[in-house]
């Protein structure tokens, strides 16, 4: 119990300071809202351009504004959950405060979940907002089980969060350049079905290069989701996304914390724990 | 003694009297990627030898003072305390807790005053700043906050509270970072020159703070301190370690170091009264053998004789009894030993015993 309270505390002291220092640049916060404004309504014009679009095959993206608003927002909080780890341990020996976190009695699980936290509260709220701004504005409308769309959300950002580890590992020992983000930021827009159906990529470009978006998780996190939001279909009808994802957790979780803690050992070893 | 019995002993101590037990400690910076480097043919830096077989202990409530040039392993020693770099070799314990074993349970016990200013958070005020890092000690709101104004009263900053760190004073930055180092009032205190950028009244407020931390019998506080203000050194430490070249080359009280260093000391005396040449040449006819200098002082008909003695023989009361029988009135009685910077300036880079003793 007492460590639980403890663990919350740490949590919400992230949280706090991560709030304080994000209020201190107000004008960033309103300029981020009105762009996720602007990107909705430039789809929904583009989306026009698609009215009366009947392919069976692609029955996800019959209204081409809500798969994107959906793809946009999943995307965002896979995003977060890759990249805000690594980014909060460059931040923190850039700012030269890694040392000062790391010498309060916090162990390394908890600075991994307490420095991404406020990084997962900015992402579902901004993600809210596309949604949000898709449904007010623009006549989206979501159906199927807002429950299991949540799980396969949360599901998909903890495979992430594991190579968000696998990343921050890199920024640890070899301070930049890192290989995870090159390949799932431009490969996760490209092969996962953001803006486009993958099937597209058999299509156009072979199977040996859509064999990419197979190995990618948030391919399946964003066919679960978009298949139980946009038509409606039940656990039993998206079992096989779902099983993927948790061998994906299964192998990634253990290998992703054991290789942190080696990352967290080696710099501690050369003493480059602030280098950047 | 072997050296495993003598890392029980000292592990064993560590519970009674033993605050923090260095044993045996060797760092090396390995050169990264080694293998890789080799592998390619690149050529590559011979790894850093911090430190070497650095074995010593810091007693509960002592203040430990560490000196040495800079390179010497300094801040690597601290850093291994304070568990933010692993030895290559040896055992570091704090309490008792290994610090590399037992890392999470060092860092409840040790706190961290650095002299990197970047180790806060900017745009955060110097409460919040303070507020994020008790929180990380696991101090409630309400805990938080309490200690926090106790700390702001000690060092006299309660106007800084709502100041973003950026616009704080060198100096404040300084006093804060102290104050962190002691939001969780851990028994062991780590401080890394702690008065570099304070103002000399300042200063001496936060000597005096360090030392009633050591001194106060409810609560004793150890302190190690590393610091290239010899004179605070002197003042403050009960025991000082000298670095260089990642070994230890003395450790001792400061008066002990100064003794060791040197055996004679340099007396002066002011005296009126009498005329120069008499006072020269009582002494002349007293002491045939010593080496006598005689001066005017600043002040009208005053005259300083000065001369080196062994440091306790008798001299000093033959001389002041040939002055006052030659009608010399005593004005005042200075005696100097060799300061701790003549002491480490002995300590020649390589050698294990000082470059010079007299």
């Amino acid at each position: 119990m007492k460590r639980a309270v403890l663990f919350l505390r740490r949590i919400w002291a992230f949280i706090a300071r991560d709030w304080r220092l994000t209020v201190s640049y107000r004008m960033q916060f309103f300029m981020r809202v009105l762009s996720v404004l602007i990107v909705v309504t430039t789809l929904f014009f583009i989306s026009k351009i698609f009215t009366g679009f009947t392919d069976p095959r692609f029955a996800e993206w019959r209204d081409p504004l809500a798969a994107w608003l959906t793809g946009l927002a999943v995307l965002n909080y896979f995003m977060t959950g890759f990249s805000s780890l690594a980014n909060a341990v460059r931040q923190e020996q850039v700012q030269g405060t890694l040392e000062s976190v790391l010498m309060t009695p916090i162990s390394v699980p908890t600075v991994i979940v307490a420095s991404s936290a406020w990084d997962f509260v900015q992402a579902t709220f901004f993600s809210f907002l596309y949604l949000l701004f898709g449904w007010l504005f623009f006549d989206v409308h979501y159906r199927g089980s807002f429950l299991l769309a949540l799980v396969f959300l949360l599901l998909t950002t903890t495979v992430l969060s594991c190579l968000g580890i696998l990343s921050a590992s890199f920024a640890m020992v070899f301070k930049r350049g890192d290989p995870f983000g090159i390949f799932l930021g431009a490969g996760s827009a490209l092969f996962s079905g953001v803006f486009f159906p993958t099937q597209l990529i058999t299509q156009y470009a072979g199977a040996g290069l859509a064999s990419v978006s197979r190995i990618l998780p948030p391919t399946y996190g964003l066919d679960g989701i978009r298949r139980v939001l946009i038509e409606g279909q039940e656990f039993s009808q998206v079992r096989q996304p779902f099983i993927t994802l948790l061998i994906f957790l299964a192998v990634l979780l253990p290998f992703s914390l054991w290789v942190f803690n080696r990352a967290v050992r080696r710099a501690k070893r050369e003493g480059s724990l602030i280098q950047y | 003694m072997s050296r495993h019995e003598h890392r029980s002993a000292n592990i064993a101590d560590a519970n009674g009297n033993v605050a923090v037990a260095i044993d045996h400690i060797s760092k090396t910076y390995p050169v990264p990627f080694l293998r890789l480097k080799k592998l390619l043919r690149r050529k590559f830096k011979p790894p850093v030898e911090a430190l070497r077989d650095v074995t010593f202990n810091v007693h509960n409530g002592e203040i430990f003072g560490l000196i040495g040039p800079n390179g010497a392993g300094k801040t690597t020693l601290t850093k291994i305390i304070a568990t933010l770099i692993q030895p290559t070799a040896g055992q570091v314990t704090v309490n008792g807790c290994d610090t590399v074993l037992d890392d999470e349970q060092v860092r409840r016990r040790v706190g961290l005053a650095g002299a990197e200013e970047r180790s806060f958070y900017w745009r955060l005020t110097a409460e919040q700043n303070l507020l994020f890092f008790a929180r990380l000690y696991g101090l409630s709101g309400a805990q938080a906050k309490r200690r926090i104004k106790e700390l702001f009263e000690l060092f006299e900053v309660e106007e800084l509270e709502r100041r973003r760190f950026a616009e704080l004073s060198t100096g404040n930055k300084q006093r804060l970072a102290v104050a962190r180092a002691m939001l969780a009032n851990p028994p062991v205190l780590l401080l890394d020159e702690p008065t570099r950028s304070l103002d000399p009244i300042a200063a001496a407020r936060m000597r005096a703070t360090i030392k009633s931390l050591a001194r106060n019998d409810a609560d004793r506080v150890t302190v190690f301190l590393t610091s290239h203000n010899l004179a605070e050194v002197e003042e403050l430490c009960d025991r000082v370690a000298i670095i260089g070249r990642g070994r230890i080359r003395a450790l001792d009280t400061p008066q002990n170091l100064r003794t060791t260093h040197t055996t004679t000391e340099q007396v002066s005396i002011t005296l009126t009264s009498v005329a120069a040449v008499d006072a020269e040449h009582a002494l002349r006819q007293a002491f045939s053998d010593r080496f006598f200098t005689l001066g005017r002082t600043t002040r009208d008909q005053e005259w300083a004789v000065e001369f080196s003695r062994e440091a306790g023989d008798e001299t000093l009361d033959s001389v002041l009894r040939v002055l006052q029988q030659s009608g010399a009135m005593i004005r005042s009685v200075e005696t100097k030993r060799a300061t701790l910077l003549a002491v480490l300036e002995s300590y020649d880079e390589g050698d294990e015993s000082p470059r010079a003793k007299s």
